[in-house]
């Protein structure tokens, strides 16, 4: 359905628009700046707040405010460029911006890169008449460890409070006190702890808003930022990792409209300092009886690793952690599977299920009429942008169960299925029975537990030459990746195992119990691609140089003494695997913003089961709550090794259903006592709308030794 | 058809989040409840303490930042701690054209303490506030949020007294 | 000499006490509502837009009209809401304080017609929290008419005390606040009767306004049309304060009486045998009138034609011990303390002129810093969200305009001419003292 088409004259310019299009984008389509520093589309409605867009539109006495405005059929509007009344109007707004604005440019981190000052150096009028002395304030207020505030530098155009509000839905950034005084705070001296605080930065048009970890560290024109993919998560955001003589410096938001919007929770944006933790490995370390580990060359590294895998042959078992690229795992699988038909391997969780029928964009759940939030663990501790996206939906009059109803669910014409949790197996036959396929604007995603485990599980397979048999006794453990090696059924394993090779960033995850310790890469340090949660194909760009080789490198090495063709180039280890799971995609065209394939009919080609080591929790009914125990967005190795995300660390809370909470006449906020066989834990009660009776939740770090049957009691 | 509780009757002993949810049920959305709330917060504490923005917020769905941002916006909520009572005197110009400053300094002279602040002995909190809508009954001093109507300095010390005087 | 006789607002207040249910019944109290419930909606609407009632809150915007927009229950199935403004806060305004205190039937009544004109059965009133006494008025009627289902039939009647923010006097920072929050305006359009509060249909009158309703229902449109000059229909109760001998509220007939006579035979003249210097028509937001302007009719048009306004109806008269530099001084700092703070040129620009009135006062202001206060009070206007900035602008800049010679000798003799001999000398206001409400990263 073609939208009305308006047209009209902006500065003598004729342009036409879909009726209802904003008047900063009509201006926009006619190649006319409007200058802007409240307005910003992503926060809701229009606040019409900085008056920075004020323009001379014909009928109306005095200059209005285009941000508030939509294009009408026959208007007639003049900016600063043809008309005088909004030439005045925009350099009297400036100006008042300005009277109190420090003018500190020379040592703001914002300069070179700031809406204010461009816009002053565009508009400006180059000179004061302010006789004056300015409003003053104590600055920098750190709000968090992660952002400083500086309250001078503050143009009050609400975007940061908006965004609190309005997006995030934290409540926690708000304005205080009124008119002159107006300033931006948090409650009393508590800090900005949200799991998407970080946006605000970005979104502040000046220096009021800054990064604790960058401030002071680099200069707009010394930087350099590399297109990429967040690998924190599933969702993928798209970033830029902003770098500085080869050290990652930040990550910013590089908007994909369909997957982020521009958004990023904490975890993605502030995490990178990972990569210079102390413990960070850089050279390969070999167990010696009696002497403890040696550090050794690569060359005798790679000697001992082929040493171990002849004397394994097939009795390996490889477990990996859902960060890998799928490069790195299909060139691993095809090491393994076709040089040593050791087959079998392990990822976090049950990932074989298929969704491509019900495939969407992550955007569709803002258009749903009805969205399911099943699976028990909090959206925001797996994949935070989804949260976002589902409070969207709520704002748009969604409405948000979680608990299914079905009736409710085919009543509609758009509904979506979200599962966040293990035991995902459910969700596609649940999304056959509810006909989600046949609805446009209908579909289903899961939500795993890693940021690449899809992409990984059909690399694996892809490389397969053989059927999984499972070892006994193992002979060889390969544990790839930092979140394998610190999960302590992986380390049971290894009690096991024969040999064991560790591939890691961190000395202190892979403690003692490996023999050899390959030194590991992170995602901003790779080339190659992920699949996201969508089912969305991305391009990961090598952002900085990591201190150890890669680990297609050593791999295409290895591959080379088990006789396995294998290239130590990402890209045409990509070109291989696309041909046997992508559809013979080239690596060039999966672009900055990637597409996302159309639904298809049956499970995509390669995507096989392999072994998963997920016990899937017991949902049989039993007395007391069922107790989700779930690993917080706030915990891994890489967050460990980041002081400034310390804070966001989940507090010692148990999430209850207000129907539970009321029966057990506890209040938010109350001591509670939860109990299972024999073991207890003290935590605060929080009462959850986002939570099926009958269900509590604790994070993994405050769980303790509890049961997956629970009893919670105040006090 | 109600209205919120009547500054100056007797502090209800009913639990605080219990009297908010109560106002707040009559009307169409609880945030609207959010200033009666904060006032019935006030009478209970004299301020508004960080406790009392997370128990408003607690019982009417919103943060304690939230009703910070909300209470900080009014002249009549108080974020610092007053004294027992409250003098309020009206500068605004009608009442400034009879005499207003005159009688604030006469309360100064009396109270010891300047506008903004609270006497010695903790009583009285003096403050200057914009026009109470009483122009014609100036100079407006408000006692307690009661108005008293033309005062002249020399009314001050009487009223002064009754204040350190009464209960 | 005239007199306020004409009384449709505050009738029969003045020889009973109408706060009782009672003795309002027996002045024929309630019964302009049985006849308006006995009509459409829509005939009652059609009898206040041929009564050409204005707003009396300031806009004087045809309430009838007004009413009209509102869509009709089947074109809108949300709630339909009448919300009262009365937050009644400009500076030299008191007249709502006194309606609501001494004829809050009359007001009832006037809400019950509305909503009956509007269909709607939720009526909010939003009464500034300063007004204890009018509120406990207004519960104690409330509480009278609570037991009669003839009076208040379907409707509810809610009252919603403010909290302290002139700002909450204009109608969508109202609602805003109404709703729980910071009382910041919103833009416009959307307009209140289209999506108001809660986003749905809202009508939002001032007291004065509602208790006009019940008499012009009364009288018929015809009859109450005989009242008043033209554009400028009945009644009106003006607030007189400042330097008169008899300040008070006049009710009186729109454009009949003069500005003069509600200063000298009203007010009964300047006291203390000083002389009159200026006057402020319509509350702290309307331009400033000379001594020798003040002989025109009190009415919209007369006022216009002095590029002034009846505002809020609050006139205050200054002596000639005034100065105007401490009157634009003291009237900067009022905005700049009432500004919400969203809009960038209220917020800084009442700010900045304050600062500037306040070093022409103290004699520091070189001569640019004259033009300046004006160049910035024209950089405020037409540029800002709301009214408030606008007015304060256009308030002030009418000082300096008609009092230039003033202004400039401040400038010449590096200080005030008139010094302490101005009662509005050194006073100290709201936003110059360090306030209680201030937080601690505040300045002093």
């Amino acid at each position: 359905m073609a939208a009305e088409l308006v047209r009209l004259t902006i500065d003598g310019r004729s342009v036409q628009v879909p009726k209802g299009t904003g008047l900063v984008e009509t201006a926009m389509a006619a190649g006319i700046e409007i200058p802007v520093f409240c307005y910003e589309p992503r926060l809701g409605p229009a606040v019409g707040a900085c008056r920075m867009c004020l323009c001379d539109v014909e009928g109306m006495p005095k200059p209005q405010a285009a941000c508030t405005m939509t294009a009408q059929d026959g208007m007639v509007v003049g900016t600063a460029l043809s008309s005088p009344k909004a030439a005045e109007a925009q350099r009297a707004t400036l100006e008042f911006i300005l009277v109190n604005h420090p003018l500190d440019c020379p040592v703001c981190d914002k300069g070179g890169e700031c809406p204010l000052q461009d816009l002053t150096f565009r508009y400006g009028a180059g000179n004061t008449r302010m006789t004056f002395p300015k409003r003053t304030f104590d600055k920098p207020i750190p709000i968090s460890p992660l952002i400083a505030l500086d309250r001078e530098r503050c143009i009050l155009c609400y975007r940061c409070t908006r965004f609190s509000e309005g997006v995030a839905e934290d409540g926690q950034l708000i304005a205080r006190n009124r008119g002159s005084q107006s300033q931006i705070a948090t409650f009393g001296d508590e800090p900005y702890r949200a799991p998407f605080s970080g946006n605000v930065v970005e979104l502040c048009p000046v220096g009021a808003l800054t990064s604790t970890k960058y401030r002071f560290e680099a200069r707009p024109w010394e930087i350099q930022d590399s297109p990429s993919i967040c690998g924190m998560c599933p969702v993928g955001c798209n970033i830029h990792v902003t770098t500085r003589e080869g050290k990652v410096k930040r990550i910013v938001s590089r908007n994909h409209h369909e997957v982020d919007r521009g958004w990023l929770c904490d975890k993605g944006r502030f995490a990178y300092s990972h990569l210079d933790a102390a413990d960070r490995l850089a050279d390969p370390l070999l167990r010696v009886r009696r002497r403890g580990f040696e550090e050794l060359s690569w060359e005798r590294a790679v000697d001992e690793a082929e040493r171990m895998l002849r004397a394994a042959g097939s009795r390996i078992v490889t477990v990996l952690s859902g960060s890998e690229t799928v490069e790195l795992a299909y060139g691993l699988g095809k090491l393994l599977r076709r040089g040593l038909g050791a087959h079998a391997a392990m990822l976090p969780e049950e990932i074989d299920i298929p969704l491509e029928a019900f495939r969407l964009p992550l955007c569709a759940i803002a258009e749903a009429e009805v969205v399911v939030v099943l699976g028990d663990e909090p959206v925001v501790e797996r994949a935070p942008i989804v949260d976002l996206w589902i409070k969207e939906a709520r704002r748009n009059g969604a409405e948000v169960l979680y608990e299914l109803d079905e009736e409710r669910v085919r009543g509609v014409t758009r509904a979506i299925l979200v599962w966040s949790g293990p035991g995902g197996a459910e969700v596609a036959a649940l999304a056959q029975r509810l006909g989600l396929a046949d609805k446009e604007g209908s579909g289903a995603f899961y939500l795993p537990a890693t940021a690449n485990g899809r992409g990984v599980a059909d690399a694996w397979a892809a490389a397969a030459d053989g059927e999984v048999e499972n070892p006994d006794p193992i002979g060889l453990l390969i544990v790839s990746g930092d979140e394998a090696a610190s999960d302590p059924n992986v380390r049971a394993l290894a009690e096991r195992a024969e040999h064991v090779i560790a591939i890691a960033m961190f000395r202190t995850v892979v403690g003692d119990w490996a023999d050899l310790v390959l030194p590991g890469t992170s995602y901003l340090e790779r080339d190659g691609a992920y699949v996201n949660l969508e089912g969305r194909l991305q391009r990961l760009r090598r952002a900085t140089i990591p201190p150890a080789p890669d680990e297609l490198a050593w791999i295409a090495k290895l591959a080379e003494r088990f006789d396995v063709e294998l290239s130590p180039h990402p890209s045409l280890v990509f070109a291989e695997l696309a041909e046997i799971a992508y559809g013979g995609l080239p690596f060039g065209e999966v672009g900055e913003r990637a597409s996302l394939p159309p639904p298809a009919p049956g499970p995509a080609p390669g995507a096989r089961p392999i072994d998963s080591s997920q016990q899937v929790v017991a949902r049989d009914a039993g007395e007391g709550l069922r107790l989700v125990r779930y690993r917080p967005l706030f915990s891994g190795p890489a967050v460990e090794r980041v002081p400034e995300l310390q804070f966001q660390r989940p507090q010692p809370e148990v999430e209850l259903s207000a129907a539970d909470a009321a029966a057990r006449g506890i209040g938010a906020g109350d001591e509670v006592t939860v109990r299972s066989n024999g073991t207890s834990v003290s935590l605060r009660a929080r009462l959850s709308r986002e939570l099926a009776p009958g269900v509590v939740r604790v994070a993994r770090d405050h769980a303790g030794d509890l049961e997956p049957r629970v009893e919670v009691s105040r006090g | 058809m109600i209205g919120p509780p009547t500054a100056g009757t007797p502090v209800s002993a009913r639990p605080l989040a219990e009297m908010i949810v109560e106002i707040a049920s009559h009307y169409p959305e609880s945030r609207s409840a959010v200033l009666p709330a904060l006032r019935l917060a006030q009478e209970r504490y004299g301020w508004l303490p960080p406790e009392a923005f997370r128990e408003v917020g607690e019982a009417l769905g919103q943060t304690p930042a939230y009703c910070e941002a909300v209470a900080s916006f009014y002249d009549m909520f108080h974020l610092k701690p007053v004294g027992r009572h409250l003098v309020e005197v009206c500068t605004n110009i009608s009442c400034a054209l009879v005499g207003a400053q005159q009688v604030l300094e006469a309360f100064e002279s009396e109270l010891g303490c300047r506008a903004g602040e609270t006497s010695d002995d903790g009583e009285v909190t003096l403050s200057t506030v914009e026009c109470l809508g009483g122009c014609g009954w100036a100079t407006i001093v408000a006692v307690d949020h009661r108005y008293r109507e033309r005062i002249k300095p020399e009314d001050v010390p009487a009223i002064v007294e009754e204040l350190r005087g009464g209960d | 000499m005239a007199t306020d006789a004409r009384q449709l607002v505050l009738a029969d207040a003045g020889s009973r006490d109408l706060t009782k249910l009672a003795e309002y019944e027996a002045v024929g109290g309630y019964q302009a509502l049985a006849r308006a419930r006995a009509m459409p909606p829509q005939a009652v609407i059609d009898e206040l837009i041929a009564s050409e009632l204005r707003g009396r809150g300031g806009a004087f915007f045809s309430t009838g009209r007004k009413w009209s927009f509102v869509p009709k229950p089947e074109q809108n199935p949300n709630p339909h809401y009448l919300v009262v403004n009365a937050d009644e806060s400009e500076p030299g305004s008191f007249k709502d304080n006194e309606i609501l205190a001494r004829v809050p039937h009359r007001f009832f009544e006037g809400c019950l017609i509305t909503a009956h004109a509007i269909e709607s059965t939720h009526v909010f009133v939003y009464i500034r929290g300063e007004y204890l006494g009018p509120f406990e008025v207004l519960r104690a009627a409330l509480d009278e008419i609570g037991a009669r289902q003839d009076i208040l039939g379907e409707v509810t009647i809610l009252l919603h005390r403010g909290a302290g923010a002139y700002i909450c006097g204009e109608e969508t920072a109202l609602l805003e606040s109404l709703e729980g929050k910071r009382g910041q305006p919103r833009t416009k359009p959307p307009f209140p009767a289209i999506q108001g509060l809660y986003a749905s249909p809202t009508v939002v009158n001032n007291v004065e306004t509602m208790a006009t309703v019940p008499p012009i229902l009364e009288l018929g449109a015809a009859e109450y049309g005989k009242l008043g000059v033209k554009d400028s229909i009945g009644t009106r109760v003006v607030s007189v304060s400042g330097n008169v001998v008899n300040s008070g509220n006049f009710e009186i007939e729109n454009g009949v009486t003069t500005l003069r006579e509600l200063i000298d035979d009203l007010g009964g003249g300047i006291a203390d045998g000083r002389e009159l210097k200026a006057v402020i028509p319509g509350g702290s937001s309307t331009v400033i009138l000379r001594a020798d302007e003040i002989d025109v009719g009190y009415d919209f048009d007369s006022l216009l034609k002095l590029d002034t306004a009846m505002g809020s109806a609050g006139v205050i008269a200054l002596d000639d011990r005034c100065c105007m530099v401490q009157l634009g001084v003291r009237v900067s700092e009022f905005y700049e303390h009432e500004s919400c703070g969203k809009c960038t040129p209220c917020r800084e620009g009442t700010r900045w002129m304050t600062a500037i009135l306040r070093r022409l006062e103290a004699g520091d202001a070189i001569q640019s810093e004259l033009d300046l206060l004006l160049s910035v009070c024209d950089r405020i206007n037409g540029k800002c969200l709301c009214p408030l900035g606008e007015t304060a602008a256009v308030a002030v800049a009418s000082y300096v305009d008609k009092f230039r010679a003033e202004f400039q000798a401040h400038v010449d003799g590096g200080g005030c001419p008139f010094g302490d001999d101005s009662p509005l000398h050194g006073v100290v206001a709201p936003v110059a003292q360090h306030t209680l409400r201030r937080t601690a990263e505040a300045p002093a």
